[in-house]
């Protein structure tokens, strides 16, 4: 259960990021998560509630994108989704399938309110 | 209305930016350092114990940090064998980070060690996401826990860069197939070293002793080559 620790740095990531210069409102954040790295997405969700609340985040949606293992296959370049990790490539036949993508942990895009607070439009 | 902001980087930045710091200074002292992962009592303090054991008296000077989510005892366990072992009680937290291995380093000299051991929490899940700047990740699957595991948490065995097949003296009572934990470990990470051990007859740790010596003295002489370079 390391979500709570995830969560805090997904927000301290997203308070440092320039885009919120001059109090913008966030009101969603992407967040692409792998398939092997081992984070529930459940349970970020849940932990990103509490750790935002009552901050300037609160009320910002995550918006948790799984991402699927992927494998590439070394002999004839074909990317496919394996079942249990199986390198058989499903192109080629060769069993040299590696892993290209799925243990992605990251920040992917931020949504923000296109005024500052307080702004006034004529 | 709203404008949406492409990001596209690692949620664990700040911890990756600290990780990245402690593997200059490891590189920088030509240390080797293990970062040893598994489930909980699968036999990390053990192994610790009994490579310490055997590093005593050779050229090899070691030295632990060991994660724990409460108690002191692991340290306790690991400074009989001679070497300098230092807790980092996570108080909750279910893996070490980067920072808490910075802050722990403050009190152990770096000019003092050849080997940095770092025991991390047991836990097959949590540790796989957390860089600490180690060398490499070692990952300890005993014969007494399923051969599934590798498909099972195939995070941790995706980024971990050797497998100790742990407590093989238990093999004729487990039912456990080594061969297969190899090969579903391999399907996640097909560069993945394997060595088995047991603290309790053969194999032993020798093996595993031998690995990580011979990966110290390939750091050197590799650190060796980088300075000499003009």
């Amino acid at each position: 259960m390391h979500e709570l620790s995830i969560a805090e740095s997904i927000a301290d990531s997203v308070r440092r990021h320039p885009a919120l210069q001059g109090g913008r409102k966030v009101r969603r954040i992407g967040v692409q998560v792998g398939d092997t790295s081992g984070v529930n997405a459940e349970a970020l969700d849940f932990c990103f509630t509490i750790v935002v609340r009552g901050t300037e985040l609160d009320g910002a949606a995550l918006d948790l994108e799984r991402v699927p293992v992927r494998f590439r296959c070394e002999t004839c370049g074909h990317e496919f989704e394996p079942v249990e990790f199986d390198p058989r490539c499903p192109a080629c036949g060769a069993e040299r399938g590696r892993l290209s993508g799925g243990d992605e942990l990251s920040l992917a895009y931020l949504e923000l309110d296109d005024e500052e607070p307080g702004e006034t439009r004529e | 209305m709203t404008e949406r902001v492409t990001v596209r980087e690692n949620v664990l930045k700040e911890n990756d930016r600290i990780a990245a710091g402690l593997r200059a200074a490891f590189d920088r002292g030509a240390i080797f350092c293990v970062n040893l992962i598994s489930s909980p009592g699968a036999g990390k303090t053990s192994i610790l114990e009994g490579t310490l054991e055997a590093l005593q008296g050779t050229a090899v000077r070691a030295a632990v940090l060991t994660g724990d989510i409460q108690t002191e005892r692991d340290a306790d366990r690991l400074r009989r064998h001679g070497f300098p072992a230092l807790q980092i009680t996570t108080g909750g937290t279910c893996h070490l980070d980067a920072a808490m291995v910075r802050r722990a380093l403050d009190s152990l000299s770096l000019d003092a060690m050849d080997v940095l051991f770092i025991e991390n929490v047991g836990n097959l899940v949590c540790p796989a996401s957390y860089d600490l700047g180690e060398d490499v990740k070692v990952v300890v699957l005993s014969v007494t826990e399923g051969d599934d595991k590798p498909l099972k948490y195939p995070g941790i065995f995706r980024r971990a860069g050797l497998m100790l097949l742990h407590k093989m003296d238990l093999l004729p009572h487990a039912r456990f197939d080594p061969a297969a934990a190899v090969a579903d470990a391999r399907r996640v990470q097909p560069d993945l070293e394997v060595v088995e051990t047991s603290c309790y007859g053969a194999p032993g740790l020798e093996a595993w002793v031998g690995w990580v010596r011979s990966r110290l003295d390939a750091k050197r002489a590799a650190g060796r080559t980088l300075s000499a370079e003009p």
